[in-house]
């Protein structure tokens, strides 16, 4: 190993001023074992990923899958205008866009502060059992975690209008009542998914040097202070870096939740872009319009990544290259 | 401290090797599936294909619906393969997203000899090119298909003059669900069965009233049923003056949905109609919350057993059905084809699947795959089929997936056989049965061949109307907005539905 | 107030944070398990009261024949031997090949390292579809095999992500030590970076071992040959064919469906291997791994 470095250093053409592929021929000479790691990763997404990327073209075309992807005819952007002119298209992007607003804003940050509170937590007993115990929900399918709200919410014996009753309020029908039910939608997503998603900030405190808080507390620093100077911006990177790739999911509010917990009643403020597209596919596979509904979220969350990544290196000096 | 770590050090170097192995070939290296417990995998390339030179039986391959089972350990399978002499290997599609598995397998050209498809995939397979017509092979080996299979049923899979798979009807016409009633409650309150909604309503008023309870419970996707009916929306499709009328379009519908509006409005219905569940809208049956609910046979073993263990006083009563404002009584029903069991182009075995298929009608053969054999699965009392339990149950209950067309004149006898596991079950079948004798009208589109707009929206349609007519219900659209529905509704391909559903209905005459 | 041992102060607020905290997580605690208690209490329930919604935290009418009937069940159980098979494996490949892609990403001095960067995230968010995926895996032969579940997700960018994130934040004097000493990258990676890296690895691990064990999409996908479907597969279609659309126009399908007792049971017993997966996990996720393994 070590002669092979030493060898692949002399064997390296000396630097000229030259071209970036000149500069990265020679990177790579001098740093074989480098970037021979990033070769099956490489090959893998090559071949699994894209390989089959050549699909996205029947998004401008009339697709039937017994014809084939040659022998399917090009239709231009008809799927697009179809999806933009949908009588439907406005309410649902709409809609879209303020659930999955409410998601980030109500739930990106909780996992961050659960992560917190739990590292205040100094039996480690106590603690890992919390942390096991709250993970727990991600587990329960969308259709069982919809049930268990449905009956906890129900104006039939729920246990939540039981209290409201018991504190002389009106009985609510969360869910079917259209000025509650996005908050229903972003409180059981919240439940179910908030004890998982600390996991990995959990995993980030590790890396913070604990020399760093001895020596806050020798100056005196109290708890707040020390999450605040020590414990965040040790977290820091983890948090941006999971922030940008949550900005590119900004067009997936949630289907699969919203296809198992919505109702006709609610249709005017839970209707997103995925269960409208399918809805409207119920039946006969439009590959054509549902791929080209896909390119439009892709194409969308690709900016949103790239803007989101560059105001990030401009304000905060990292990113995530 | 870093000799603790070695093992995943080791561990890692270990998975690389793997890796580089895998990875590092690229293009088109075949991996070897690793070898599992108990595996027996008919891997699709080298599937044994023995060329069809006459004399031996090849392995055939049958793809068919989902069903809560392995195939390979079924009774049925073992029993066919003895009585046939052909092996079959059977595949399943899954239970969700099953259209979209279908059309990959057919797409990528899978070597399947026999599918049983459902009405809309039969139609996308038939009309795209993939299944073979079956007339010339019907005649050369099918002369137990042809004996069992009545001419109505076959043009169900009649495609502009072609046969394009075995048309398979089910246990016949059955009236599935009823209006179930608290009639402990009823007699408490000094109630009358209700005849006409009229009726219906004062009864659910009073339930409210005097009892405090849900009075009519129901769930999400079975909004039509007998209160339909009694407003004259009998069928999905109906005959009015010499033509087929979808419910969405008749008047009578819109009369159905205001006064479910009105018993929506004044909390006679349950108010979590919208998002009830059939499981959860028994659940509140059963547990003494609701009065009254239109049940399904099927479920009535489980419902009324649960019930009246939780109330020992508690009395279930049908409700016969209600009487129109003419004062006559008409429930609706589907006929027809349930299934299509058709042979694919690619098949190399077409022959010997269609043999197969004849051989599985063969009259006693066919009897013993329905309902077991006489003294070991069912014995006959009074003329009727009983099952023997269990084992009826632990070798016949997934039977039926594995039917492939049925012989009509005498499998809704056998079939009754599977009502009769059950004494509870069996009661409320043959009520709802014997209520529905002489008033049942069946869909008259049941015998319509695959019609393209029909099959291609009818789902999709579907779902929009029931959506719409539980949003009219429970308040959140208003009903006199329903003509602008209507005109999405056609625009979505309610008009072409109509359309051709009418041009077929006229050329039956 | 009262000791002040180990910490230098303890004030007021800070005790009354401690109880707060603390009333906090329990309270979270039952909210996250009573679901879990009530499906265990549905599960050992006769089916008339589960039927009934008459089960609450405590089983009425106690059986345990539910879960003799899962654990007899031939397709349960070569279910759960293949879940394993491909959790175990594809956990161990996905793990080594998404570390060593993310090693050489993590170091700014790669020349190309945006655009290497930007090929794998476009995948993220760009795909070709099921049609050709599902052609290219007919292709390569993987269709009703094992691999088919594992090989096509090993290389998971969002875990790739967080490793890389991971070990930018690793101090530079670390490798370059290792460098004076002539070492060479895939010996530092092995030697140096990958033993402290352990809470990073057992995330990714766990993710990855979630991820495959909670599949069923793939193999409703590419598997059809019912002796090689996984768990999660099984138990998706044992919940779907037991509701209402599946049995609608069935009546066969409508007469024989599964118990809600036996459907709580297997939910259950479908979830637990991989829910004792964490509590192993966790002691890697030890505060200060870095310093001490610098020092030692």
């Amino acid at each position: 190993m070590k002669r092979s470095t030493t060898l692949a250093a002399q064997t390296a053409p000396p630097r000229r001023p030259a071209g970036y592929f000149r500069k990265l021929r020679s990177d790579v000479f001098k740093e074989w074992d480098l970037y021979l790691l990033l070769v099956p990763g490489i090959l893998f997404i090559l071949l699994f990923k894209y390989t089959p990327m050549y699909g996205i073209i029947i998004a401008f075309k009339d697709f039937n899958i017994f014809d084939g992807y040659a022998g399917s005819p090009w239709v231009g952007w008809k799927h697009f205008e179809k999806l933009f002119h949908s009588a439907d298209f406005v309410r649902v992007f709409r809609n879209t866009v303020i659930i999955s607003l409410l998601k980030l804003v109500f739930l990106f940050p909780l996992p961050i502060i659960v992560a917190l509170l739990l590292n205040e937590l100094k039996n480690v007993i106590f603690k890992r059992s919390v942390q096991t115990i709250i993970y727990l929900p991600h587990f329960l399918s969308w259709v069982i975690v919809s049930g268990l709200f449905i009956d906890l919410l129900s104006t039939n014996g729920g246990l939540v209008n039981k209290a409201l009753v018991a504190f002389g309020m009106e009985p609510v029908a969360f869910f079917l009542d259209s000025s509650v039910f996005r908050s229903v939608l972003v409180t059981s997503a919240g439940w179910k998914e908030t004890g998982w998603s600390t996991i990995v900030y959990l995993a980030a405190f590790s890396t913070i040097d604990p020399q760093l808080y001895e020596a806050a507390k020798i100056d005196g620093a109290g708890r707040l202070k020390q999450v605040w100077h020590i414990t965040l911006p040790g977290i820091a990177p983890i948090i941006v870096l999971m922030l940008i790739l949550r900005l590119g999911n900004l067009l997936e509010a949630g289907t699969e939740q919203i296809l198992v917990m919505y109702n006709p009643t609610v249709y005017n403020v839970s209707d997103v872009i995925g269960s409208y597209v399918y809805r409207m596919g119920l039946g006969n596979q439009d590959y054509s319009f549902t791929t080209a509904v896909g390119l439009f979220e892709a194409v969308i969350s690709f900016a949103l990544i790239l803007s989101g990544n560059a105001l990030s290196r401009k304000y905060l000096q990292r990113g995530i290259w | 401290m870093k000799r603790k770590y070695s093992w995943l050090a080791l561990m890692i170097v270990f998975a690389l090797a793997l890796s580089a192995c895998g990875g590092g070939g690229g293009g088109g290296s075949e991996e070897q599936p690793p070898a599992t417990g108990g595996t027996e995998t008919p891997s699709n390339e080298q599937g044994g294909q023995t060329e069809e030179t006459g004399g031996e039986k090849p392995e055939l391959r049958m793809l068919m619906q989902y069903g809560m089972f392995d195939p390979a350990t079924e009774y049925t399978a073992k029993f066919i393969t003895e009585a046939t002499g052909y092996k079959v290997n059977y595949e399943m599609l899954p239970a969700e997203n099953a259209d979209e598995k279908l059309n990959l397998l057919v797409a990528n050209k899978e070597e399947f000899d026999i599918m049983k498809l459902n009405a809309a995939q039969f139609y996308k397979l038939a009309t795209s090119g993939a299944l073979e017509p079956i007339d010339e092979l019907l005649a050369a080996h099918g002369n137990h298909i042809n004996n069992a299979i009545k001419p109505e049923s076959w043009e169900s899979a009649t495609i502009d003059g072609t046969r394009y798979a075995i048309p398979e009807t089910g246990s016949g016409i059955a009236i599935g669900e009823e209006l179930v009633v608290r009639q402990d409650w009823m007699d408490e309150l000094g109630l009358k069965t209700p005849t006409n909604t009229d009726e219906l309503y004062e009864v659910l008023k009073t339930f409210k009233e005097k009892k405090n309870v849900i009075p009519l419970t129901g769930s999400k996707d079975t909004i039509m049923g007998d209160i339909a009916a009694a407003f004259g929306v009998v069928n999905e499709w109906n005959e009015v003056d010499g033509k087929l009328v979808h419910m969405a379009e008749m008047p009578e519908l819109r009369e159905f949905l205001a006064y479910m509006r009105k018993l929506y409005e004044e909390g006679l219905i349950d108010p979590e109609l919208p998002i009830n569940t059939a499981a959860k809208a028994i659940e509140k049956f059963s547990g003494g919350k609701a009065a009254m609910y239109k049940l399904a046979w099927w479920n009535a073993g489980n419902t009324i057993s649960a019930l009246n263990k939780n109330f020992p006083e508690a009395k279930a009563a049908v409700i016969p059905f209600l009487k129109n404002k003419d004062g006559v009584a008409q429930i609706g029903a589907n006929a027809g084809t349930t299934w299509f069991i058709a042979i694919p182009k690619v098949s190399k075995h077409k022959e010997d699947a269609m043999k197969l298929l004849n051989a599985k009608l063969e009259p006693e053969t066919f009897k013993e795959m329905a309902i077991g054999k006489e003294g070991v699965h069912h014995e006959v009392k009074d003329g009727k089929y009983y099952p023997i339990l269990p084992k009826f149950n632990d070798d016949l209950n997934n039977g039926s997936n594995f039917l492939t067309g049925v012989d009509e004149t005498n499998y809704p006898i056998y079939w009754q056989a599977r009502v009769r596991k059950d004494p509870i079950l069996q009661s409320y079948y043959e009520e709802f049965q014997k209520n529905a004798e002489g008033i049942t009208v069946v869909n008259p589109m049941s015998f319509a061949p695959p019609l393209d707009a029909i099959s291609k929206n009818k789902l999709k349609l579907g779902q929009m109307l029931n959506d719409h007519m539980l949003a009219i219900i429970s308040g959140a659209e208003s009903l006199d907005n329903y003509d602008k529905f209507l005109e999405t509704w056609r625009a979505e391909g309610g008009a072409d539905s109509v359309a051709q559903a009418n041009e077929w209905y006229q050329s039956t005459k | 107030m009262s000791k002040p041992s180990n910490a230098i102060r303890s004030s007021v607020p800070e005790k009354l944070f401690n109880a707060f905290n603390h009333l906090f997580f329990i309270l979270a605690g039952i909210t996250t398990l009573l679901p879990f208690v009530n499906l265990l209490a549905k599960s050992l329930s006769s089916e008339s009261a589960v039927i009934s919604g008459t089960v609450g935290l405590w089983p009425v009418g106690w059986q345990t024949g539910t879960y003799r009937y899962v654990l007899q069940n031939a397709m349960f159980l070569n279910a759960f031997q293949v879940s394993v098979l491909v959790t175990v494996v594809g956990t161990a490949l996905s793990l080594a090949m998404t570390t060593i892609t993310a090693y050489p990403l993590s170091k700014p001095r790669l020349r190309g390292r945006k655009w290497f960067l930007l090929l794998f995230i476009f995948t993220m968010l760009f795909s070709g579809g099921l049609i050709p995926t599902y052609l290219l895996m007919h292709n390569l032969g993987l269709v009703n095999s094992l691999p088919v579940l594992f090989l096509p997700a090993m290389v998971n960018v969002f875990n790739m992500l967080i490793i890389k994130n991971y070990f930018e934040g690793l101090p530079d004097s670390l490798e370059e030590s290792a460098k004076l000493d002539g070492a060479g990258n895939i010996r530092i990676l092995l030697y140096v970076v990958l033993p402290l890296s352990l809470p990073v690895l057992a995330t990714i691990a766990l993710f990855f071992a979630v991820a495959f064990w909670n599949d069923y999409f793939a193999p409703m996908i590419y598997i059809t040959n019912p002796s090689l479907k996984p768990l999660q597969l099984y138990l998706k279609e044992l919940l779907v064919a037991s509701g209402g659309e599946f049995l609608k126009d069935n009546v066969d399908a409508a007469l024989n469906t599964t118990p809600q007792s036996i459907q709580a049971a297997s939910i259950l017993l479908a979830t637990v291997p991989i829910l004792l997966v964490y509590p192993f996990l966790q002691k890697y996720f030890v505060k200060g791994v870095l310093i001490g393994s610098v020092k030692g």
